[in-house]
């Protein structure tokens, strides 16, 4: 019983990281451009594919893999923004509707590519940690400090870096910001690549653990927003405490309650906040 | 000019039926007058309240399934069984509406809310096995009948189901063109314009709104009824949010400050994928691409394309 909560833990942390690096996505580009952008998803799955043709048809290593990954998916981002988003800044409705055009061409590509048959990579770094009667896969644990790694960073370079304190000063008053010479439209592209490169790399970091399908994406995407909705959208930390909060308690609650309306409680809870505390769980009123 | 296309297609509709002869064509044609009259209803909480709602395949699928259900399992009349479905679909409506307008929920939190309330409603009928069939769903083999000067016939073949989806069409478009031309209509517009302008003005908001999602919600739930005794199936794919999107893309199509620009692009997205021969995965991709090529490019729809702008009040 211990070893399946253990097990259920790690599994919902993994998930959870995966759900928040996305949702930092979301968050991010909702601060900067003011759309929701659901396409997220779907270069998450991208991503996926690319590691997956990268590592087991080009016979590249894992890492190199992941690397060409991101970059691919980062300037496929570049081109969809300089493209159509340019035109749908601040402008939520439209941006939705291009975001959910971009799905369906994504994913149809996909399936037209490589067909819906379950992707697996073959174990990048089989073994796990002893520690007591626990077992812990090293691969795992690896993807998990990984994901910590990149959410920590994305908010430290936010914090210490010109271009991060442009941003949320952007965030803040986008008019002061310009006069203080940020130069708007170049932060916007910047934030909308590096949001879809995360996704990238969520989805690269993913395939080394889970089958992929073309439908991964639209699942994640929403339970990303669920997560950056969870904390307070437009908040960075919070992204990840809310992906942690929806995947740990799915991975709990799915040894103790019915799992066929998993969902429907992220759902409910999901509501719930937006209902009393719209601000999310970390925000401030 | 442009006031009359209403009255000339639906002439033109009238007499189609002389002049087509493949069912095909029939139920192409009987499919867009069904979608169209959803997305219709759709525009008017959508286009005309300025909410994007995300509740309308629930309201569809619900009512849907509620008339299969009472008509297969407990063999009810047709007709009858349409009046506890629209109750059905009108209290979750209330509800729904209910708890998103008095929280003052507005735009993306609007329609992230009424996702998740379509979502958990999906989610129980999927798992309702021994009601609801779950995944595989259920066929629908009873027909509906109408009581004509010549007597009672069934709606079976093709062009009658031809002019019941038209009736529907006409009943929905008449039904939302009545709503906003009385003032019910001048109060949804002024929420839609500056919501706090007309709260000061004295336009109660909240009411208005849940009116406006209310009666578009039933509205849906009676197309719903119809169409799953169309098809003579029913899944649970009737409540996702795709089906949702698939709305919203027509109404956005055929445009949306009008009431007849959705009749159009419900029509020639149901038509589109039919003339233009292509594998699925192709068709989606058109799909997307259509998509985001009319809100790019003609952000005012096929419909409001072609018409001069004015000032709508």
């Amino acid at each position: 019983m211990i070893q399946l909560i253990i097990g259920q833990l790690l599994n919902g942390a993994i998930v959870g990281a995966l759900y928040g690096i996305v949702a930092l996505g979301i968050t991010l580009t909702f601060g900067i451009t003011g759309i929701v952008n659901f396409a997220l998803g779907a270069f998450m799955m991208l991503g996926a594919y690319f590691t997956w043709y990268g590592y087991e048809q080009t016979g590249l290593p894992y890492p190199l893999a992941v690397v060409v990954a991101v970059l691919l998916v980062g300037a496929l981002g570049f081109a969809v923004d300089r493209g159509l988003f340019r035109f749908t800044r601040n402008n939520l409705v439209n941006g939705l509707l291009v975001s959910i055009g971009l799905i369906s061409i994504i994913e149809a590509s996909v399936l037209l590519t490589w067909t819906s048959t379950p992707k697996d990579l073959t174990y990048v770094l089989p073994g796990s940690l002893r520690m007591g009667a626990i077992l812990l896969p090293k691969m795992k644990l690896a993807v998990f400090a990984v994901l910590l790694a990149v959410i920590g960073s994305t908010y430290l370079a936010l914090t210490r870096t010109w271009i991060g304190r442009a941003a949320f000063a952007y965030a803040q008053n986008p008019e002061a910001a310009a006069l203080m010479g940020v130069k708007t439209d170049r932060l916007q592209t910047i934030v909308t690549v590096y949001s879809t490169a995360l996704a990238g790399l969520g989805g690269a970091l993913y395939a080394s653990l889970y089958s992929l399908e073309p439908t991964i994406g639209a699942y994640y995407v929403l339970k990303a927003v669920e997560s950056a909705i969870l904390a307070g959208i437009g908040n960075t930390i919070g992204a990840l405490v809310g992906g942690l909060i929806i995947g740990v308690s799915e991975g709990i609650g799915s040894v103790f309650l019915p799992t066929a309306f998993r969902d429907a409680y992220g759902m409910l809870f999901l509501v719930l906040i937006l209902l009393f505390k719209p601000s999310g769980l970390l925000g401030s009123k | 000019m442009i006031r009359f296309v209403p009255l000339a297609a639906l002439v033109c509709a009238l007499i189609a039926p002389l002049v087509l002869k493949s069912d095909s064509t029939f139920a192409i044609v009987t499919f867009g007058f069904l979608l169209a009259s959803l997305a219709v209803s759709f525009n008017l909480i959508f286009g005309f309240t300025g909410q994007l709602s995300f509740f309308h395949a629930a309201s569809f699928g619900v009512a849907a399934y509620v008339t299969a259900i009472l008509v297969g399992d407990y063999r009810w009349n047709f007709w009858l069984a349409i009046v506890p479905a629209l109750a059905v679909v009108g209290l979750l409506a209330i509800l729904a509406g209910t708890i998103c307008f008095r929280f003052k929920l507005r735009e993306f939190y609007f329609a992230v809310v009424t996702m998740a309330f379509s979502e958990m409603i999906r989610l129980l009928v999927v798992n309702w096995n021994s009601v609801t069939n779950g995944t595989l769903g259920m066929t629908v083999t009873a027909q509906p009948t109408l009581w004509l000067p010549s007597g009672s016939v069934a709606v079976s073949s093709a062009r009658l189901w031809y002019y019941v989806a038209l009736a529907l069409l006409v009943v929905t478009y008449v039904i939302c063109q009545r709503v906003l031309a009385s003032w019910i209509g001048r109060c949804l517009a002024a929420i839609r314009l500056n919501e706090q302008l007309g709260e000061t003005l004295g336009v109660n908001v909240v009411l208005y709104k849940l009116l406006s999602f209310v009666i578009g919600s039933v509205l849906a739930g009676l197309i719903g009824c119809f169409y799953g005794f169309y098809t003579g199936f029913i899944e649970p794919q009737y409540l996702s949010i795709t089906q949702s999107l698939d709305i919203i893309a027509m109404v956005l199509l055929g445009g949306v400050n009008s009431l007849f620009g959705p009749v159009i692009g419900g029509l020639v997205l149901t038509a589109l994928p039919h003339v233009i021969d292509l594998s699925a995965e192709l068709r989606i991709i058109l799909y997307g691409a259509i998509l985001i090529f009319v809100i790019l490019v003609m952000p005012r729809g096929i419909f409001g394309f072609f018409s001069r702008p004015r000032h709508v009040v």
